[in-house]
């Protein structure tokens, strides 16, 4: 068992982790992801007592602290208790001794047998790595990247150590090279203690049961990966997978505002939190536990916005909604999706309380809503599917876009145009004095659906409930329209409640879907799994239907 | 395999250098005779004996001719006749030869091992004490010529102190034995040495702790640590075998630099080798002994040359199977 | 390379410590007539005079002051090193850059001359050569650039390759500049680094060579050279002379070689950025 406890790691007084604790049992496999300079590298090499800077805590291992031992003792433990294989393939052998030599090596350091059955064993285990007799005595130039890889793995495997580090093991392979290396490493794993270090959150998926998060030197997740990688917790995690692209990726890649900067108090993510509140840039976050997982965040992770539960509109006879639970989590796109006349929209109109419901309830971040006052309006919002409908003909843009203002925050007219031009801006329109002034009626379609989005953000929602935002435009200004909201999402966390009929658009935008049928949600998950393998059979054929006229044009 | 490149670039230095021989003393002005033997010679040179110098070096041929002939009695292993001392270039060159390479194989085998040793050591503990005092030491000895330093040691052990003797290899006429015979050498040795070494340690030294600070910071460095390598063998299996190798490329180098710094510091101790031997003929204008002295020097040093190259194929992989 | 190598220099202590010796030792050549009352080659009359305050050095064994011959000995060492250090480096940089922009068939003849010329040793040949020629000054700088050259050339030829692979290159031949333009105005300001350091390094092995060859007395002997002064003092070894005869003239040399290698080291630094730390 290795037991990190309150681990503190400086370079020249910086610190570089902070208040690591990790715990893992026997035959158990930790990836630690993060970005470059997380700190990852450094938690590795204090386990192996390679650190150059100073450390505080404790390190258990075998009932020993590893940070208090001599460097000649821990010397004895490393390379036969504990290995690690480092980043980089093409420097970590050295140039002047052949493979076999060097896994000799790592074997003769520990041992007293005579040099001809180490070199027996050496062999050995570069064969179970995967090289042959031949390119076991080549020299490292001689061998490819991932032969390379193999025969570092070997020499780290050597005196099967208790615990294996593998730093970045398939940063520098191609992709064909890194599924053997990762085939290899499971293999090889056994029962011992795996960390592996990576940013490459598929060899951490594909790899280990457990995934750590790091972020500027402190472990702000952890838990089964499975469970992190599907619904993270702390909104770094989700930005962290978000950014990163593979074959079943359904919305655009987008990142995560700003950079990792040292030296920030409170939680280190904050400065680039879009969920950020006061507290969390005064105290560090305490690691809870919540469902088996752990989160550093002080808002308890990714905050849901907005609750519906057991929601019901009936017109009449007709159940338009019946019992709809749903929730809007901070920064993410819900996608709501089913034919015309499913009662997407009676239950947004709903939800914006322009319909009365009979029955059910909302939570707005985590309080009880019985009436939709200022309060409510000026976190949730709404943009319409027709965008000149929307908004008055009597109106000009300037009044268009202030009217939420001089509706909830009457006054000071000179601020409240100012803050009309910085929506607009926002929404890349003019903010000059001719703009100002036209009529929707100038406008072109997707001039005034920017109008209305900039309406509904002159307020700053938290959530923006979109109907059919882009039907009525071009698919070219559809385009344009759809990227900017998934711009301001990124650069304000906005959670954006997506009601459309077109599966295609909801794909590229959503992190989540949910389908609707006769006023039920049929089926809810995240968008990629949703439609990579859709369970209800309703949803199978809206899949069907979306993709067969493009297939047919294709085939 | 011995690259051929190699060896072409050796033939042609060679080339450079016997057609330099070959050309210096007829381009002066006036009788190539008189330049090859000089002005003195010419006067109390007889008749018959120039006919015969004239005949022996050719000089009634073509320049073509002559060269033909030039490179035709090296070949031969006929290196001249010197006027001074009155006997074949060659016989005099065999008398002092071996000194030159006791003093100059013992300082390059020195140099090299201390230089590598200091680098090292002092390489891997970049930023302390004993690495700014080692550098900061043989920044200041480089700054010494070889002749100087060993004037000084000569001054200074020998002419002050008394502790060795100031002059020569051996003392001639002391009794039997070899035990004190092999002291009395290592004596007169000692100061020669220690100033080639002394002069020479800087080039290796700096080298090696180049190298071994840029290989410190490779990645195969924390591999060897991670397998539990202790310091030691981090410090030389890992990291030196790397710092050797620029260092065994530059033994072809030094050993020029060790050769003429030689040539010099047996000049300051009258030691008996080619140093004093050519001093003697710089002073006598015996030119043919002269060219015999460079032509020898010039050549061992591009034979240590090829062999440092080849050698070098042997201790860094990557270039064996890159031929 | 966008390096501020003055400022690099001026920063590192070793460096500056040889720019400032350096300086120093010009000012005194330069100044070599104001600080001295005699001239070198000026017979005092008394011989062996201890350092005083009329001769500060003493005399030699004809009476000439010491202290003048080591101002004017300056002279000849930076006058020569100098000369020998500009007219090699600019050899280097003419066949280092031609092979650099010639390639091909041009290249490899102009580095194979090059290979066979760096495996001669240069201060044998020298020898030879200056014991026949009996060179004076401005023969001797020629003669020392002969032999200095072709280490420089390699470098320059390396350099200038990776320099010609530089995306301000490309640009520029993409407006139509022709060979001689790209080497006036984007190659040899480039190489600015590599050639100061060849300089300086050539600079150093000049002053050496020249103390070598005038010790052994086979360059012209009416030169003043502190290489000079050292072998006539060696003569004399058994007396109390040789304190302020022959260590300040070797003093001299060993400083003016220390200065040139601090300065060539720290220029080392600031080019090689991996030494820095």
């Amino acid at each position: 068992m290795l037991d990190i406890r309150g681990l503190t790691v400086r370079y020249s007084g910086l610190p570089v982790l902070k208040d690591i604790n990790l715990t893992l049992e026997k035959g158990e496999s930790l990836s630690i992801i993060g970005e470059s300079g997380a700190g990852k590298t450094t938690l590795g090499l204090s386990v192996m007592g390679l650190v150059e800077g100073c450390c505080e805590g404790e390190i258990l291992f075998q009932g020993k602290n590893l940070l208090s031992l001599k460097e000649e003792e821990i010397r004895r433990l490393r390379g036969r208790e504990m290995a690690m294989v480092f980043q980089g393939v093409e420097g970590a052998l050295h140039p002047l001794y052949t493979a076999l030599d060097q896994v000799a090596e790592a074997i003769a350091v520990h041992s007293r047998k005579d040099a001809g059955s180490i070199r027996k064993k050496a062999l050995g285990l570069l064969l179970s790595a995967g090289l042959d007799e031949t390119t076991a005595c080549f020299y490292p130039h001689q061998l490819s990247g991932g032969l390379k890889q193999r025969a570092l793995i070997a020499m780290a495997l050597a005196n099967s150590p208790e615990i294996l580090i593998l730093d970045e093991p398939t940063a520098s392979l191609d992709a064909g090279t890194k599924a053997e290396i990762l085939a290899l490493l499971n293999k090889l794993a056994g029962d011992r203690i795996t960390i592996m270090i990576t940013h490459d959150i598929h060899s951490a998926a594909y790899f280990s049961d457990r995934v750590a998060v790091l972020y500027g030197g402190r472990l702000i997740e952890q838990g089964p990966t499975g469970e992190v990688f599907k619904s993270p917790l702390h909104p770094y995690t989700r930005g962290l997978i978000r950014s990163c692209p593979d074959l079943s990726t359904t919305k655009d890649l987008q990142g995560i505002p700003g950079r990792m900067m040292p030296g920030v108090t409170g939680c280190s993510f904050h400065p680039r939190c879009t969920q950020r509140i006061h507290l969390c840039s005064l105290d560090i976050p305490e690691p809870v536990v919540t469902g088996g997982r752990l989160v550093a965040c002080h808002r308890g992770g990714i905050v849901p916005l907005l609750e519906i539960k057991k929601l019901s509109k009936i017109f009449g006879k007709v159940k338009a909604v019946r019992e709809v639970d749903l929730t809007l989590y901070q920064g993410e796109t819900l996608a709501l999706v089913g034919e015309s006349g499913s009662g997407k929209t009676t239950l947004a109109r709903t939800v914006m309380g322009l319909l009365k419901e009979d029955g059910g309830e909302f939570c707005l971040e985590g309080a009880n809503i019985s009436k939709r006052d200022a309060f409510f309006y000026q976190r949730v919002q709404m943009i319409f599917q027709n965008p000149m409908e929307s908004i008055s003909h009597r109106m000009n843009v300037l009044q268009a876009v202030r009217e939420p203002l001089d509706i909830n925050r009457p006054g000071d007219e000179e601020a409240n145009n100012h803050l009309v031009r910085k929506a607009l801006d926002e929404v890349e329109l003019p903010g000059d004095q001719y703009f100002l002034n036209k009529y929707p009626h100038h406008l072109s379609g997707g001039e005034a659906q920017r109008v209305a989005i900039a309406r509904a953000l002159v307020l700053e929602p938290r959530v923006l409930i979109a109907d059919e935002p882009t039907s009525a435009l071009d698919a070219s200004i559809q385009a344009k329209i759809i990227k900017l909201m998934l711009s301001l999402q990124e650069k304000r966390g906005l959670a954006i409640l997506l009601i459309t009929h077109d599966i295609a658009l909801a794909r590229k935008v959503s992190d989540r879907m949910a389908v609707m049928l006769k006023g039920s949600i049929v089926e809810e998950g995240p968008a990629g799994k949703l439609l990579g393998s859709p369970r209800h059979q309703y949803t199978r054929l809206l899949v069907n239907q979306s993709e067969s006229p493009a297939k047919s044009m294709i085939l | 395999m011995i690259n051929r490149g190699y060896c072409i670039n050796y033939l042609l230095a060679l080339m450079v250098i016997l057609t330099l021989n070959f050309m210096l003393p007829r381009l002066m002005p006036g009788d190539p005779l008189q330049a090859i033997y000089g002005d003195e010679a010419m006067i109390a040179m007889t008749p018959e004996l120039k006919e015969e110098l004239i005949s022996r070096y050719s000089l009634d041929l073509t320049q073509a001719g002559q060269f033909r002939a030039y490179i035709g009695s090296l070949l031969r292993g006929d290196l001249g006749y010197s006027y001074y001392y009155n006997v074949p270039v060659a016989a005099v060159l065999l008398g002092s030869f071996p000194w030159t390479a006791l003093l100059v194989g013992l300082a390059l085998c020195i140099s090299t091992g201390l230089g590598l040793f200091l680098g090292i050591e002092s390489g891997y503990r970049r930023g302390r004490t004993v690495d700014r005092l080692l550098l900061g030491g043989f920044m200041w000895i480089s700054g010494l010529p070889d002749f100087f330093v060993g004037m000084l040691l000569l001054l200074i052990f020998g002419v002050t102190l008394g502790l060795v003797p100031l002059a020569g290899a051996v003392t001639p006429y002391t009794g039997q034995g070899w035990a004190p015979a092999l002291i009395d050498g290592l004596r007169h040795l000692a100061l020669p040495l220690a100033s080639l070494v002394l002069a020479r340690l800087t080039a290796t030294y700096l080298l090696a702790r180049n190298t071994m600070i840029t290989t410190m910071g490779e990645p195969f460095i924390m591999t060897a640590r991670s397998k539990g390598c202790s310091g030691p063998a981090v410090r030389y299996r890992h990291a030196g075998r790397n710092s050797l190798l620029p260092v065994v490329t530059a033994a072809g180098l030094q050993l020029s630099h060790l050769i003429t710094g030689a040539l010099f510091v047996e000049i300051v101790f009258s030691y008996p080798g080619m140093g004093a031997l050519m001093y003697n003929a710089l002073l006598t204008r015996d030119y043919p002994l002269l060219q015999g002295i460079l032509l020898l020097s010039a050549v061992t040093v591009l034979t240590v040359n090829l062999l440092v190259d080849l050698l070098y194929k042997r201790i860094d992989p990557r270039v064996a199977y890159a031929h | 390379m966008h390096i501020n190598y003055w400022g690099e220099i001026k920063r590192d202590s070793l460096g500056r410590a040889g720019m400032g010796t350096l300086v120093v030792l010009a000012l005194l050549a330069i100044g070599a007539p104001i600080v001295s009352q005699y001239q070198p080659a000026e017979y005092t009359g008394a011989i062996f005079q201890p350092p005083s305050s009329q001769y500060w050095l003493g005399t030699n064994d004809v009476g000439q002051d010491i202290w003048a011959q080591l101002l004017y000995g300056a002279r000849t060492s930076l006058l020569i090193g100098s000369g020998a250090a500009l007219l090699s480096t600019f050899f280097s940089v003419l066949a280092g850059g031609m092979a650099a922009v010639l390639g091909g068939f041009g290249d490899r003849v102009l580095m194979r001359a090059v290979d066979a010329l760096i495996a001669v040793p240069p201060v044998i040949v020298a020898i030879l050569a200056a014991a026949y020629f009996r060179p004076g000054a401005s023969m001797l700088i020629i003669l020392l650039s002969a032999f200095l050259w072709p280490g420089g050339a390699r470098l320059i030829r390396s350099q200038a390759l990776s320099v010609k692979e530089r995306m301000h290159i490309a640009a520029a031949r993409t407006f139509g500049s022709s060979w001689p333009y790209l080497i006036r105005r984007h190659i040899i300001p480039d190489l600015g680094p590599v050639l100061t350091a060849i300089l300086v390094l050539n600079f150093r092995r000049a002053v050496f060579m020249e103390a070598g060859l005038s010790f052994l007395g086979v360059a012209d002997p009416t030169v003043i050279s502190w290489g000079k002064m050292m072998q006539q003092a060696l003569k004399f070894s058994y007396l109390e002379v040789w304190k302020w005869w022959l260590l300040p003239a070797g003093a001299a040399l060993s400083m003016t070689i220390a200065a040139l290698t601090f300065t060539g080291f720290a220029l080392e630094k600031a080019i090689n950025p991996r030494l820095k730390k």
